[in-house]
């Protein structure tokens, strides 16, 4: 680091300056709050955009099976709009990550990378479940209804909510542990009804965690 | 308490906003010149001179890696530091609260 023409501008200015302890307390809290903003990864807009994708992922299959006797699941072209949906998600979520991320490094990477592996290890174990449900003639109302409608919130939440946890992001946390408790409850709505419940409810949830993130973010 | 008894190290804006900052990330962590530079928009000669005071201070730890036009610099607040700015906010409150 060599000197420069800024270095005796700033030392000029730092002994004329008389800094107030009540601006200084300002400057404080202004700037540990737009630091938080700018480095959270966990943003309102990130929660609305996942609000509108569990609903329309889960009502378009909730769509396509209303009415089935027997049930037999999903069929067809919902799955496209599943698709499309998941990789919406992903595809925001590594946005704002990667935004909020530029030039951090440190343990904090690592344990957001173990994060990512819990999270593909546990969907990985979700699904292999399903399929040992399959083999074992378990019905289709459970195998391809209130299982992967529930199971994949349940064991996702529980993970997050872990993550949050350890970060004491008790926001996070609560709003991960509701959608536990979403996906548990409205697995009692039986096949069909489970993924509108699931899909309405979550979005409660999200569209409630992005309001509360806003509020706290204007405190 | 008077206002000579915050630490002069950190009561300076520019030092206040580059310590604040640094304390929002994780303990460890770093963050690069060119991020810390973008969010509180300051020229680079200021944010090195400020950087540099912080450092002979011990309150952050400065580490360059790599050589040329690949080369990046990082800051991070150490221990000493992040004692430092709780001490320092603490103070603050002391004095507000007595004004």
């Amino acid at each position: 680091m060599s000197g420069t023409h800024e270095e005796d501008l700033a030392s000029t200015a730092e002994v004329g300056e008389a800094f107030d302890p009540r601006a200084a307390a300002t400057l404080l809290a202004r700037t540990r709050r737009q630091a938080l903003r700018e480095f959270d990864i966990h943003t309102p807009l990130l929660s609305l955009i996942r609000a509108v994708a569990v609903l329309a992922g889960y009502g378009a299959i909730w769509w396509s099976v209303r009415g089935q006797h027997p049930y037999t699941g999903p069929h067809g072209p919902v799955f496209v709009v599943v698709v499309a949906v998941v990789a919406l998600t992903i595809v925001a979520g590594a946005q704002v990550t990667r935004r909020a991320t530029a030039g951090v490094s440190g343990p904090s990477l690592l344990q957001r990378r173990a994060v990512v592996a819990v999270f593909v290890v546990a969907y990985v174990a979700v699904l292999l479940f399903m399929v040992a449900l399959y083999r074992a003639g378990v019905g289709a109302a459970i195998v391809y209804g209130v299982y992967p409608a529930s199971a994949p919130l349940i064991v996702g939440g529980a993970a997050l909510a872990g993550a949050f946890a350890a970060q004491e992001g008790w926001l996070g946390l609560g709003a991960a542990l509701a959608i536990v408790a979403v996906a548990a409850l409205s697995a009692f709505t039986g096949p069909i009804t489970v993924w509108l419940a699931t899909g309405v409810g979550c979005c409660l949830v999200l569209v409630g965690y992005a309001a509360a993130q806003l509020w706290l973010q204007k405190a | 308490m008077p206002v000579g008894a915050l630490d002069p190290v950190i009561h300076v804006p520019a030092r206040l906003r580059i310590v604040a900052t640094l304390a929002t990330l994780p303990p460890g962590d770093a963050l690069t010149f060119t991020r810390l530079q973008e969010m509180l928009d300051l020229t680079p000669g200021n944010l090195i001179t400020h950087l540099r005071k912080l450092e002979e201070a011990g309150y952050i730890s400065v580490e360059k890696t790599g050589n040329g036009v690949a080369s990046r610099t990082s800051a991070a607040l150490t221990h000493q530091g992040r004692a430092a700015l709780d001490a320092y906010a603490a103070a603050l409150r002391d004095l507000i609260g007595g004004l």
